[in-house]
């Protein structure tokens, strides 16, 4: 059984149609969207749940546990956007940011991790970005986020290693997804130069390896920042 | 809720099995956990998961193992454990023995305050509190 936050679009929609095809049982949340692209059928459940509110995710946890008993996989993947130079950033735009990529991803681990200890199992994926290790212009708030996120990543796999839980992230570059639209629009082919594989990768591509971090074959990695990303980043440390 | 002595030491016994992986035969109301049974400290929380599951209890932060009193700068000082910090010990934990190791409470020996007698009994006094 796998939870995936923010799983009604984007990375989060096809994470949830991967797991699903692999026969998980699929539990996303979606905030904002509505139920979208993955709509809820046969073994995969909607619900909306506020990430940012540590009382809706223990609530929301909670009626799964109720109904699975068990969790075997988390997806953190609710995240969002909002970009702009540094001085222009209000504080808002640094709270929403942090409320919804780290202290989301921290309260959904939070609530998965005594039942995973109980069960002496379990895995879970963190969705990064390559900002969180390069960072990127007008995208202090959102690269800071990733960046904590990496470094939670890290540290929670050294904790619960031992309790076969393993922590990894994925970190993609440019995905051709609504919540990189923008940056896609202002600099579509100039950004696609930068990319060494030529192309935007899709949704469907990142979903594949978090199918892989979750799969049984994934079994020896923990505490792994899995860069997906074209290649982009390889120019970026030149 | 009352429950015979042995029962205790049964439950007790079958959750650090499971959450050390140890053979129960190796498990003795003396052992202590980080250094007779190799318990990291993930492994506290696992206890207190599993004993909160067996014996249907909620057991509150803090309160069967220490949290935050080891990273407070007053209650450490040179890898010791201040006096200020021992009574900190006592008061948020009195099941355990804290008399042996206030003789020389250094910090790397705490963990043999931590005994599989000592969850007994902090057991046998928290579910003789709970009413039938």
């Amino acid at each position: 059984m796998a939870l995936v936050t923010g799983g009604a679009k984007g990375i989060g929609a096809a994470v949830v149609r991967r797991l699903a095809d692999e026969g998980a049982k699929v539990y996303f949340t979606f905030h904002t969207s509505g139920a979208g692209e993955a709509a809820p059928k046969g073994r995969v459940f909607g619900f909306p749940c506020d990430v940012r509110k540590k009382n809706d995710v223990e609530a929301f946890v909670g009626r799964v546990l109720e109904r699975e008993s068990r969790v075997d996989v988390l997806v953190n993947n609710a995240g969002i956007i909002r970009d702009g130079l540094f001085l222009a950033l209000s504080e808002e735009d640094w709270e929403d940011v942090w409320a919804t990529n780290l202290m989301g991803t921290v309260y959904f681990t939070r609530a998965v991790l005594r039942p995973m200890i109980l069960q002496r199992g379990g895995r879970i994926i963190n969705l990064s970005s390559i900002v969180g290790e390069l960072g990127g212009v007008g995208q202090a708030n959102y690269a800071a986020s990733k960046g904590a996120v990496n470094a939670l990543t890290k540290s929670l796999a050294a904790e619960v290693a031992s309790k076969n839980i393993l922590v990894n992230a994925v970190s993609p570059g440019m995905v051709n997804t609504a919540m990189s639209g923008a940056a896609r629009a202002a600099f579509g082919e100039k950004i696609k130069e930068r990319i060494p594989v030529g192309s935007f990768a899709e949704p469907e591509e990142i979903a594949e390896v978090v199918a892989f971090l979750a799969s049984e074959e994934a079994r020896y990695i923990t505490g792994q920042i899995i860069t997906v990303d074209g290649g982009i980043s390889l120019l970026s440390r030149r | 809720m009352t429950q015979d002595k042995n029962e205790i030491v049964k439950g007790v016994m079958a959750v650090i099995s499971q959450a050390l992986k140890v053979d129960d035969r190796q498990i003795h109301p003396g052992s202590s956990l980080i250094k007779d049974l190799g318990a990291e400290s993930i492994d506290f929380l696992d206890i207190v998961f599993r004993l909160e599951k067996t014996f249907k209890i909620k057991i509150p932060k803090g309160e069967l193992f220490p949290e935050k009193i080891l990273t407070d700068a007053r209650f450490v000082k040179d890898g010791r454990v201040t006096s200020e910090g021992i009574l900190a010990l006592r008061q948020a934990i009195p099941s355990a023995d804290w008399e042996t190791f206030s003789k020389n409470p250094l910090v790397a020996d705490l963990g043999e305050v931590f005994t599989v007698g000592m969850i007994v009994d902090y057991l046998s006094e928290k579910l003789a509190m709970v009413k039938p």
